[in-house]
């Protein structure tokens, strides 16, 4: 093979390596993309967390001789908070209510604002025991009560009220009256 | 179309975040200055070069292993919701990754000392890199929240990412010692300019069953993410002096650090050639604007919890603002701005290749009767071999494996196609040309090129370009 002949095989073969890579850089391309579908992203998780725990004694029932044996007033900050106020969607809150005393029992909670203004009422009513555990969940939002009640609530308050005697006691250990609650809310992030 | 591509390289590149690049093609591309950079001990023949500021070597990429821009993006009619949910939160693990990088070359040159024959290199080059791992359970948090995860431990050390911007000046001696061996080293000086890491991050969040109220959520972190240089440059953008702050903290004004490259090449036989190379064996010691953001402790809580009885005689307490308190007691959130040290990512080259075909600038198929310079490398028309590419990052080394072809077209031009497998692709198919127009040196490179028919739906990209003034002193 000749020296010109290699030399026009070299040339042709540069070239068609040269197209190659222009051929390439002209493929270089992309599906269509859609980048305002950001918008439309919703960032919406459900959080869950206890919120409060209230046990009363027996003993401590028998001594009060009303029917009111207890109110008491809590600060309740959580709801108001920004974070919260402004991203909640809805919600739901678990009550469950054990009462192992001997007496009827009716425990109210009361949802308060920064001018103690009663925003929602919660009541539970419960027979002596022995009873079955109460469990309420409350719903908020597009299918319940307002979330207005809970961005403004500022403190909760608890009555509770027996409607038995102040003497008689539970054969159950530690017979006591105790609620718990918790809460599942959805919060828009995005 | 031509905008939808360079959005879409725009946003692979930027948007995703990074690390040291894996530069298969340059590698013992020995036609290019800017090889030295990737092995210092790199057979070189060149009397000196210059390269072009700013032009003489930029390089970039971007990986995501997991999840593309096209997998979220795509114009196909679905819920983004849907996608994210699916593709993101349901497909990707904490292993997976989102890495970016960018080197520009401020300047580079060399020259080869007529006296000892040593080769001096010489330069300076700003370098970004920023890595995140896929926060796995930190975006399962965000996007489905902890309802009804009842004993579900969300991993906080999910939340691993490091990204700096540094300028790097290096200066690099190369020697062949014998007709076998080409050994090489660089030292080099860090000036950080910006730097944030948040690597060594315990601890997890949780809801059980709790012993008084329904829900015990318990929080134990031992977290810490620290950075530097972006208070100084936050300040310096509100007072409108950016620019000069970004230039002296480039110059020696922010962080220091210092660092070494090793590198070697050696003749096995005529023909077949092992190289190796370790860079960035090197440290910055982070001292100035520092802010360390610390979150540490364990604290369990069961929503503000009142036993009567127990409580009977200081019932009027606020319990909410002591549960808030004792939260924070027990898992402080401090900021403090002690100095630190981070280490470079270091990395790990090495290669075997075989030489074949005729030798440049004979018609024959052996050396002889040719009259080459004393520190002239033995160049054939063909290379084949392959190649290791190792980094170091957060959740431990990241290998790449490269098997490589090159051809040399006389003097004019060389080619060299590469074949990649690593985290981020299967079918990596690189492609690099050096053109030698005189003394003018041109290079243009590219790694997984098949994606580049719907850049939106590629795992990694990557380029490297250069251009340079080369002489030989008519020693060719």
């Amino acid at each position: 093979m000749g020296f010109d002949t290699r030399e026009a095989n070299m040339n042709r073969l540069q070239n068609h390596l040269l197209l190659t890579i222009v051929m390439l850089l002209l493929w270089s391309c992309s599906e269509k993309q859609d980048f305002s579908q950001y918008d439309d992203l919703s960032v919406t998780p459900t959080l869950e967390a206890s919120i409060f725990f209230v046990k009363v004694q027996e003993s401590l029932i028998n001594r009060v001789v009303d029917i009111s044996f207890f109110t008491q007033d809590f600060n309740f900050d959580a709801f108001e908070e920004a974070f919260f106020s402004e991203r909640v969607l809805e919600g739901v809150i678990t009550y469950e209510l054990e009462n192992t005393t001997d007496k009827p029992i009716e425990i109210e909670i009361e949802f308060l604002d920064a001018d103690d203004s009663l925003l929602d009422v919660e009541l539970f009513a419960m027979p002596a025991a022995p009873t079955a555990t109460l469990i309420r969940e409350v719903a908020y939002g597009t299918t319940g009560k307002s979330l207005d009640i809970l961005r403004n609530t500022t403190k909760i308050r608890l009555n509770a009220s027996n409607f038995g005697d102040n003497i008689s006691t539970s054969g159950i250990p530690n017979a006591s009256i105790v609620l718990q609650s918790s809460a599942q809310f959805m919060l828009r992030l995005k | 179309m031509r905008i939808r591509f360079y959005v879409s390289l725009f946003i692979v590149l930027i948007a995703a975040l990074l690390s040291g690049q894996n530069k298969q093609v340059l590698y013992d591309f020995t036609e290019i200055p800017q090889s030295l950079l990737l092995n210092p001990g790199a057979e070189t023949d060149f009397q000196w070069f210059a390269g072009f500021p700013f032009l003489s070597g930029v390089s970039g990429f971007a990986g995501t292993n997991g999840i593309t821009v096209n997998d979220i993006f795509a114009d196909d009619g679905l819920d983004i919701n849907d996608k994210v949910r699916d593709r993101m939160i349901a497909g990707l693990t904490s292993k997976d990754q989102f890495s970016q990088g960018l080197q520009i070359d401020l300047f580079n040159g060399g020259y080869r000392s007529a006296y000892s024959g040593l080769f001096y290199s010489f330069g300076a080059y700003l370098e970004m890199d920023n890595i995140l791992y896929w926060p796995q359970d930190y975006a399962f948090l965000a996007f489905e929240g902890n309802a009804d995860q009842l004993n579900r431990r969300f991993d906080l050390g999910d939340l691993k990412t490091r990204g700096s911007v540094v300028a790097v000046y290096h200066f690099g001696i190369n020697k062949k010692i014998n007709r076998k061996l080409t050994a090489g080293i660089r030292g080099k000086a860090y000036s950080g300019i910006t730097d944030y890491n948040a690597t060594n991050n315990n601890g997890y969040l949780v809801n059980t069953q709790g012993q008084n109220n329904s829900i015990a959520t318990t929080l134990s972190a031992d977290m810490q993410l620290r950075s530097s240089g972006f208070g100084a440059l936050n300040s310096a953008e509100n007072q409108g002096t950016l620019p000069s702050a970004f230039v002296k903290r480039a110059l020696f004004g922010g962080d220091l650090g210092l660092g070494i490259d090793l590198g070697f090449t050696y003749r096995l036989n005529e023909r077949t050639a092992v190289t190796g190379s370790v860079l960035d064996l090197g440290f910055i010691y982070h001292s100035g604007n520092v802010y360390k953001y610390n979150l540490n402790g364990n604290a369990t809580v069961e929503g503000i919890e009142v036993n009567v009885l127990r409580e009977l005689a200081n019932l009027n307490r606020d319990f909410w603002q002591e549960l808030v308190d004792e939260v924070e007691e027990l898992v402080p959130f401090e900021t403090t701005n002690s100095a630190y040290v981070t280490f470079r990512p270091t990395q790990l080259n090495a290669s075997i290749r075989h030489d074949f075909g005729r030798l440049i600038g004979s018609d024959k198929d052996c050396d002889c009767n040719i009259v080459r310079a004393q520190y002239n490398s033995t160049k054939y028309r063909n290379e084949v071999g392959a190649q290791l590419f190792a980094i170091n990052r957060p959740r431990g080394p990241q290998v790449a494996l490269t098997g490589f072809y090159l051809r040399r077209f006389g003097r004019f031009m060389a080619v060299k196609g590469t074949y990649t497998v690593d985290k981020f692709s299967r079918t990596n198919i690189g492609l690099g040309i050096n053109f030698q127009a005189g003394p003018v040196n041109f290079y243009a490179m590219g790694a997984n090129l098949l994606s580049y028919q719907n850049i939106a739906a590629s795992n990694y990209a990557s380029f490297q370009l250069g251009l340079n003034i080369i002489s030989w002193a008519g020693k060719r």
